[in-house]
């Protein structure tokens, strides 16, 4: 087996995902489904209604009288946020784990992925992108590919890196080049194998080239403007730093200027400490039934 | 030795000579340490953006977000604690970037230039600086000696 081989071989044994997460993602893309429905999706699972219910009635919400049930939180909040807050207490446990080859710590690569997911939501509302969650879910996953390439870039990180230094080219292209495969493409294959909607599997694949999509969507130019602002801004990133590239063309087909993007990283920076504090002790979702082939 | 973090988008001033304060992953933020080496007090700030005119609002909750704003903050601070302003050194790292970066979008180089005007403006001289290229740094600022290492994938070095 070539190491590409090695690391696509690995993709069927990396943690599936809680049935869930499926449930809630086809419901949001279920035209028969009304929004209120995302609640009942929720209801189902007591360990993550409990998430929600503990997110909802967070301090920094701030509400004087306590949020009892789901379908009160999604009165009082929103189908949207409950919606926000389910998924990512259901990705949470796949992506809080350290992965040495990025030399991302505990929670390293989640406080990314949450920045990337709230530094999207802040780009939609100020370029008036309408985005029902497949847009955050994609930015909350769109590096879940390192935590299966980590091992593999840990091995070879030194030929990597050499070959950014001597091409100047960008690290996933260096990863791709040594490793026959980089981390965007990779955690698209997984989001395949966990049959996720194509719109999600996009916005993974596509977060470092988005003008090498086939078809360009919002989805894929919001995830990857966002994505780029959260590694400018430090916003957890590891070994490979900020050696990748901002594409204009994406920027342009946004209308994204300067200022939105200062205020786009005002407004995420505001909140989420917020929100990661909501997820420090939260316990994993149950991982029940599991998502099979 | 208290150890004192400095968050995104914060700052503080010490006049204890035993503290020790670090800014972790700066990016395009800006780390800036100030340092009146007499008085032995000094302060740092690791702000993200440049100007507070597009959010006053978040400038009003967290003044250093903005270089404008946590800058002048800072300094404030530092000489009501008794710093001269005829001694204060003033060093800054940070500013980076993407690859091949556009002007228009690089925050990091932003960040510097605003924060040359406001030292300029305040009659005060940056000392040092280790601003740019592609790397994440983080700071580490000794308030006894006023001693600033900077630690990158390229290694550690004083400034």
């Amino acid at each position: 087996m070539n190491i590409k081989e090695q690391i696509v071989s690995k993709i069927t044994s990396f943690p599936t995902l809680p049935v869930m997460a499926n449930r809630l993602l086809h419901a949001l893309n279920d035209p028969e489904l009304a929004s209120a429905d995302i609640a009942k999706v929720i209801q189902y699972d007591p360990a993550l209604t409990a998430n929600v219910l503990k997110a909802a009635n967070s301090a920094f919400l701030g509400f004087r009288n306590p949020v009892n049930s789901i379908s009160e939180a999604a009165f009082r909040l929103g189908t949207k946020w409950i919606f926000q807050i389910a998924i990512s207490s259901l990705i949470y446990s796949n992506l809080k784990k350290p992965i040495p080859g990025y030399d991302l710590d505990e929670e390293k690569l989640w406080k990314h992925s949450l920045a990337v997911a709230l530094m999207s939501e802040a780009l939609c509302a100020l370029l008036r992108v309408r985005d029902s969650g497949s847009i955050y879910t994609g930015a909350l996953l769109h590096d879940i590919g390192k935590a299966v390439i980590g091992e593999f870039v840990s091995a070879h990180f030194d030929e990597v890196q050499s070959l950014i230094d001597s091409r100047k080219i960008t690290f996933e292209k260096a990863e791709e080049e040594v490793m026959g495969i980089d981390h965007a493409e990779l955690g698209a294959l997984i989001a395949e194998n966990w049959r996720f909607p194509a719109l999600i599997i996009d916005c993974i694949r596509w977060h470092h080239s988005p003008d090498s999509a086939p078809n360009i969507t919002p989805a894929i130019d919001i995830v990857h403007i966002a994505d780029s602002i959260s590694l400018m801004e430090g916003f957890g990133y590891g070994r490979d730093e900020l050696q990748y590239q901002f594409s204009d063309k994406s920027a342009a087909r946004m209308n994204v200027n300067s200022n939105i993007i200062e205020l786009a990283v005002s407004q995420t920076v505001m909140t989420l400490e917020d929100i990661e504090n909501i997820f420090k002790d939260m316990p994993a979702a149950r991982n029940g039934q599991e998502v099979r082939k | 030795m208290a150890l004192l973090v400095i968050g995104i988008s914060d700052y503080q001033v010490s006049t204890k000579p035993e503290d020790v304060m670090i800014t972790y992953s700066l990016g395009s933020c800006i780390g800036l340490t100030a340092y009146d080496p007499i008085a032995k007090i000094g302060g740092m700030i690791h702000y993200m953006l440049p100007l507070s005119q597009i959010a006053p609002e978040k400038a009003m909750a967290k003044p250093a977000m903005f270089a404008d704003t946590g800058v002048p903050a800072l300094l404030r601070d530092l000489f009501s604690l008794g710093a001269q302003k005829s001694r204060i050194i003033v060093k800054a790292a940070g500013g980076s970037q993407l690859m091949d970066q556009n002007k228009i979008f690089n925050i990091g180089e932003r960040n510097f230039l605003i924060l040359r005007k406001i030292l300029w403006k305040n009659n005060i001289l940056l000392k040092a600086n280790d601003v740019g290229g592609v790397i994440s740094r983080t700071l580490r600022f000794e308030i006894d000696t006023g001693r600033l290492l900077v630690k990158s994938s390229r290694g550690e070095a004083e400034l």
